[in-house]
C-alpha cells in the first residue's frame, strides 16, 4: 500500500503547497462554442479513467456516481423530464424529454399528471414503446428493499411509497401497488404527493426514475444485478444489447459493454427516433463511447495528447495543468467549469473548542483560503468558496455574500482575534485560544497530495489564534468522519456535490433527522439533541446546538423563485448563526481532451463532458 | 519422495485454512470500517445499511460468516450463484461486494495476466541475474566484475515506479512513440506478439530489480563455493575448469538462489502489485489492492487465498528441486 502511495505521489509529481502548477490562465470556456469548425458526425470516442468507482454497480436504481448519472441522462436513459445537457445556469434548467410536455399540476401543488411521447423505444432485444407502466416499474423498483435505491429518499414523499416498501415492494407476496402512482392508459402517469415538493421534478429527472422493462428488469431483483443488462431508451445502449437473449432469465447473459471493472461501451440505439427528442438536448454526434480503465494516470494524459484517447477522466497532476493553461497550443484542451460541489472544513458543534460559535466564526476568519486553492492547483481549480451553496445553484445573486471576507482570501488574524475574545476558550481575552481545549486538538484528513498540502496551511491558519490542532491522515478518513461516536472535532476531508440543481441537496447535510451513528454526513451535527446524542453514540455537549429542520421543511414546500429565495436566507442564517464549516472552494469540474475533439460542451447538471453534444474527427478515433 | 510430497501437501492444506481463518479475522473481525455503509451510497439511511449488511451476509454471527466462506469454499458456491453473475464454482470466493462479479472469475480472468508477468520477468531474471553473478564471480575485481556489480546496485537502488515511469517516458508517447511497447494487457489468445510486445517493458523493469539480487548472491555463493576443498579436489583430478564450475561449483551455489526463486515467484502471484499499476496490466495485485480499499472483503480474502497456495506449492517446488541440486539432501 505504501508503495502504491509512493507511485501515485510520482505519478502526481509533487502535488505540492506551492503555487502548484495550476497557474491563474484561463481555461477554455465550455458554453457550447465550437471549437474548430461544423461538428462532424462519426468516430469513437475513448475515454479513460483511472478508477471506476460505481456505486450501484450502473443499475440506474441503485447507482449515485455522477459519472453513471451523466452517462444515463445524456446517452442512455430518457427521464421524464430531462436536460439540456449544456453548461451554465441553462444547464441545470429542466425540459421534457420523455414527456410530451411539462406536466399538468393540480393547484394545492400534490398532483403532477404527465403525458408519455409516443414513439420512445426501448432498444433491443425489447423493441416496443416506452408507456407509463414502465416508468412505474422503475418506481417500484425504488420502492423494493432488495434493490438498495441509494436515493430512494428522494421519492418518499409520493403517496403509498412507504408503505409499498413496508410489505416488500417488489419482493411482496401478493398485490402490492403504490398508491400514489396511476397509469390510466399506456400514455398518462399521474404522481400524487403527500406534500407539496417544490423539487419533484428535479427528483422525476433522476436516471432511478427513468423506464426501465419488467421482461429484463424481473430477473435481477438484488442490488446492482440490473447495471450489467440495461436496456437503454436514449440514443446509445450498452454494446451488446442486440444480442442479449432475453426468452428467459437464464438465458440472459451479462452484456459486454460493460463490465464494472473494465469498460462501458456504448453504441448507437438502433431504436432511437430523432424525431421524439430535441437537437439542444442531444445532437448524438459521436458514433461509439469506450471508457476504460488505465491504472497509470499519467499515462492517459500522454495518451490524450498524444492522441491515442480523447478524453481522460481521472485528476490532473499539476504538470499537466500547468502545461495546458500555459501552453498556447493546448489551452483549448482543457476545460473547466464549475461544477456545483463546495469544499469544506466542518466543525464539530458538540466538540470543544468548536462548540463555541465565536471559536467557528474565528476559524473561517482566520483560515487562508487562498493558501488552501493553492494546495489544490490555483484558481483554475475554482473560486473561493463563501458560503454553503455553490454560487451558480442561486443563479449567482449570492455572488457578493462574504461573511467572513478576508483581503486576499488569505485569512485576517485581526478580525479573527477580534471574534476570538468573545469565546469562553479566550480566558484572558486577549484573542488568543488559550484553554485547554484549544491544544492538541485533532484534525481528521486524508491520505492524499491535495489534502496533505493542505495541511500545514490549516495548522498554520488555527495556530495564528491560538488553537493548536494535531492533524491524522486516515486513508478512510470518511468513515472516521460519518461515525459519530469517534467524536472528530475538525476535519477537512470532505466536498459535497449537488444531486440536482436545488439547495435543498445541500441542505440535507444540517438536517439532524438524517444523523446516523455510522454513515452519517451531517458531521457538524446541527441540530443534534441530548436524546439523539445518546442513540448515536455523541458524547460532547449538546446545549444549544440550534437546529433548521423546521426551516428545511418550509424551504420545501415552495417553488420557483420563493423556494430560492428561501434557500438564499438559510444558507446565509447557517454561515453567519451556526456556522458549522468553512467553506474554502466551489470546485470546477476540469477535463483534459486531445485535439481530435472538435466540439466540446459541458454538462452543468452532472458536471461532466456533455457527452450529448461533443463532437470529435470522426477519422481520429 | 512420493510420501514426502504427499505430507507436505497435507501440511499445504493446513496453512492454506490457518491463513483464510487469520485473513478472515484480519478483514471481517477488524475491518477499518462497516462496509455495509460503503455499498449504501452517499446519503445511507437506516434502512439501506441494514438491506445492505443483510445483502452481503454481515447481519450474520462471525462464526456463521466464517462457516458460510469455508463452506463456499469446499463446495463451492455454483448453486448459490446470483442471477447474471458468471464464474461461480468450485472453489467458492463469494461475489465481490464492489462489482458484484464472481471472486473467482476475476481471479481466473486476472490471474493468468499476472502470471504473465511473473513467469517472464522471473526468466528474464534468472537468466540475467546467474549470468551477470558468473561472470563476475570468475573475473573477480575485473572491469567486467565492476561494471557488473554496478549494474547490480543500480538495480536494487533504483524503485520499481521510477524504473517503470522511466521506461514508458523513453519507449512511449512522449519518447520513441513505439505503441507496441504501450502500457495494458493484450490476451496470448488473441494475439500472441502482442502478449509479447506489451509485457516486454514490464519484464523488464521487474527483471532489472530482482536480476540484481539474483547477480549478487551468485557471485557470493560461487565465490565461496569456488574456494570449498571438494572443488579443488576436482581440479587436482583433472576435470576440464568447465565442468568443475558448472557442475560442482555452480549446481552447489545455486541451491540459495532456488530458494529465494521460487518464494520470489510465489509472492509476484499474489501481485506485483507497482508493476501491475504502472503498466495497467489490472492484474491480481491491482485488484487486491483496490479491493482492500473498497472494503470488498471477498476479494481481499480471495488474492489472499491464491497467494497462500501460491506459497505453499511454490515452497514444495523449491524442496523438491533442492533434492535434485544439492546431493547431501534427500527427502525420505
Amino acid at each position: 500500500m505504501l508503495a502504491l502511495s509512493l507511485l501515485l505521489a510520482v505519478t502526481a509529481a509533487g502535488c505540492g503547497g506551492d503555487d502548484g502548477g495550476g497557474g491563474d490562465e484561463q481555461a477554455a470556456t465550455d458554453t457550447g462554442e465550437d471549437a474548430g469548425g461544423e461538428p462532424q458526425r462519426g468516430g469513437t470516442f475513448r475515454i479513460q479513467t483511472d478508477a471506476f468507482e460505481w456505486t450501484g454497480n450502473f443499475d440506474p436504481t441503485g447507482e449515485y456516481l455522477g459519472t453513471a448519472l451523466g452517462f444515463y441522462s445524456s446517452l442512455l436513459v430518457r427521464n421524464l423530464m430531462g436536460y439540456r445537457h449544456v453548461g451554465g445556469p441553462e444547464g441545470n434548467e429542466l425540459i421534457p424529454d420523455l414527456a410530451e410536455a411539462e406536466p399538468e399540476i393540480s393547484e394545492d401543488g400534490l398532483t403532477y399528471t404527465f403525458k408519455i411521447k409516443p414513439g420512445v423505444k426501448f432498444a433491443p432485444p425489447v423493441d416496443r414503446d416506452v408507456t407509463s407502466k414502465d416508468v412505474l416499474y422503475a418506481f417500484k423498483r425504488i420502492g423494493t428493499p432488495s434493490l438498495v435505491a441509494q436515493y430512494g429518499f428522494y421519492y418518499s414523499v409520493i403517496e403509498g411509497m412507504a408503505e409499498f416498501t413496508e410489505k416488500g415492494g417488489l419482493s411482496a407476496k401478493g398485490t402490492n401497488e403504490i398508491s400514489g402512482i396511476e397509469t390510466p392508459d399506456d400514455q398518462t402517469i399521474t404522481f400524487k404527493l403527500t406534500e407539496p415538493t417544490g423539487d419533484f421534478l428535479f427528483r422525476l429527472s433522476m436516471p432511478a426514475a427513468g423506464p426501465i422493462p419488467e421482461e429484463v428488469a424481473k430477473c435481477f431483483m438484488k442490488a446492482g444485478e440490473y447495471g450489467r443488462f440495461l436496456i437503454a431508451t436514449g440514443p446509445y445502449m450498452l454494446e451488446g444489447s442486440d444480442n442479449l437473449d432475453a426468452t428467459s432469465c437464464k438465458s440472459m447473459k451479462p452484456l459486454p459493454g460493460f463490465n464494472p471493472n473494465q469498460r462501458l461501451i456504448m453504441v448507437r440505439n438502433p431504436n432511437y427516433d430523432e424525431a421524439t427528442d430535441t437537437k439542444e438536448a442531444r445532437e448524438n454526434f459521436v458514433d461509439r463511447w469506450e471508457m476504460t480503465l488505465n491504472t497509470n494516470a499519467q499515462d492517459i494524459f500522454d495518451r490524450v495528447k498524444s492522441g491515442s484517447v480523447e478524453l481522460a477522466h481521472a485528476s490532473e497532476p499539476p504538470e499537466v495543468i500547468r502545461e495546458y493553461t500555459q501552453n498556447e497550443d493546448l489551452k483549448k484542451n482543457y476545460h473547466s467549469d464549475p461544477g456545483d460541489r463546495t469544499w469544506y472544513i466542518t466543525m464539530n458543534l458538540t466538540q470543544p473548542p468548536f462548540d463555541d460559535i465565536h471559536v467557528r466564526k474565528a476559524a473561517n476568519l482566520i483560515m487562508d483560503k487562498e493558501g488552501l486553492r493553492r494546495a489544490w492547483g490555483g484558481s483554475v481549480k475554482g473560486d473561493i468558496a463563501q458560503h454553503i451553496v455553490p454560487d451558480t445553484m442561486f443563479n449567482d445573486e449570492l455572488e457578493d455574500y462574504a461573511p467572513y471576507a478576508t483581503e486576499g482570501d488569505a485569512g485576517d488574524v485581526d478580525k479573527a482575534m477580534e471574534e476570538m475574545k468573545q469565546s469562553k476558550y479566550d480566558t484572558d481575552q486577549d484573542g488568543m485560544c488559550d484553554a485547554p481545549q484549544c491544544k492538541g486538538v485533532l484534525h481528521v484528513t486524508r491520505t492524499t497530495d491535495v489534502w496533505k498540502a493542505m495541511v500545514p496551511v490549516i495548522e498554520e491558519s488555527f495556530r495564528k489564534i491560538g488553537i493548536q490542532v494535531t492533524t491524522r491522515e486516515f486513508e478512510d478518513s470518511y468513515t472516521v468522519i460519518q461515525t459519530v461516536k469517534r467524536q472528530a472535532p475538525v476535519s477537512s476531508t470532505p466536498g459535497w456535490g449537488k444531486d440536482y440543481a436545488d439547495a435543498s441537496t445541500f441542505m440535507v447535510l444540517f438536517d439532524s433527522r438524517s444523523i446516523l451513528a455510522e454513515g452519517n454526513v451531517n458531521y457538524s451535527l446541527v441540530g443534534l439533541t441530548g436524546e439523539q446524542a445518546k442513540e448515536v453514540g455523541a458524547a460532547g455537549t449538546t446545549s444549544g446546538i440550534p437546529s433548521i429542520d423546521a426551516d428545511i421543511d418550509e424551504c420545501n414546500k415552495l417553488q420557483d423563485d420563493e423556494r430560492l429565495s428561501c434557500w438564499q436566507d438559510l444558507d446565509q442564517k447557517l454561515m453567519e448563526e451556526i456556522v458549522p464549516w468553512v467553506p474554502y472552494l466551489d470546485a470546477n469540474a476540469d477535463f483534459v481532451t486531445s485535439d481530435a475533439v472538435t466540439h466540446y460542451v459541458y454538462d452543468q447538471f452532472a458536471g461532466e463532458p456533455g457527452w450529448a453534444h461533443i463532437a470529435m474527427d470522426p477519422s481520429a478515433g | 519422495m512420493g510420501r514426502y510430497v504427499i505430507r507436505r501437501l497435507l501440511w499445504a492444506a493446513l496453512i492454506v485454512f490457518v491463513v483464510t481463518l487469520l485473513t478472515f479475522v484480519i478483514f471481517y473481525v477488524m475491518p477499518p470500517g462497516d462496509p455495509a455503509i460503503r455499498f449504501a451510497g452517499k446519503q445511507p439511511t437506516e434502512a439501506t445499511i441494514r438491506e445492505v449488511r443483510e445483502q452481503l451476509g454481515l447481519d450474520k454471527s462471525l462464526p456463521k460468516q466464517y462457516y458460510t466462506f469455508v463452506e463456499r469454499l469446499v463446495t463451492g458456491d455454483a448453486a448459490e450463484c446470483p442471477q447474471g453473475v458468471e464464474g461461480c464454482g468450485w472453489p467458492g470466493l463469494w461475489i465481490s461486494y464492489d462489482s458484484r462479479t464472481a471472486v473467482r472469475q476475476e481471479i481466473i480472468e486476472r490471474g493468468p495476466r499476472t502470471i504473465s508477468l511473473a513467469l517472464g520477468g522471473a526468466i528474464l531474471w534468472l537468466v540475467l541475474g546467474v549470468s551477470i553473478g558468473i561472470i563476475s564471480a570468475l573475473k573477480r575485481r575485473s572491469l567486467a566484475d565492476r561494471l557488473a556489480m554496478g549494474f547490480a546496485l543500480f538495480g536494487i537502488s533504483a524503485p520499481v515506479f521510477w524504473l517503470g515511469l522511466l521506461a514508458l517516458f523513453i519507449f512511449g508517447s512522449e519518447g520513441l512513440g513505439i505503441d507496441a511497447f504501450s502500457t495494458g494487457y493484450v490476451e496470448f489468445s488473441s494475439d500472441p506478439v502482442g502478449w509479447f510486445s506489451h509485457l516486454v517493458l514490464p519484464w523488464s523493469v521487474l527483471a532489472l530489480l530482482y536480476a540484481a539480487f539474483y547477480a549478487r548472491m551468485t557471485r557470493g555463493n560461487l565465490i565461496d563455493t569456488l574456494g570449498e576443498d571438494y572443488i579443488r579436489t576436482a581440479r587436482a583430478k583433472g576435470l576440464p575448469e568447465r565442468k568443475v564450475i558448472m557442475k560442482h561449483g555452480l549446481r552447489a551455489s545455486l541451491t540459495p538462489v532456488v530458494t529465494m526463486f521460487g518464494m520470489d515467484i510465489a509472492l509476484l502471484i499474489g501481485g506485483a502489485v507497482i508493476t501491475e499499476t504502472v503498466f495497467n496490466l489490472q492484474g491480481l495485485g491491482n485488484f487486491a489492492v483496490n479491493s482492500a480499499a473498497s472494503a470488498d472483503l471477498p476479494a481481499v480474502v480471495g488474492v489472499t487465498l491464491v497467494l497462500a497456495v501460491a506459497v505453499a506449492v511454490m515452497s514444495l517446488v523449491v524442496d523438491v528441486v533442492y533434492a535434485y541440486l544439492d546431493p547431501r539432501v534427500r527427502y525420505s
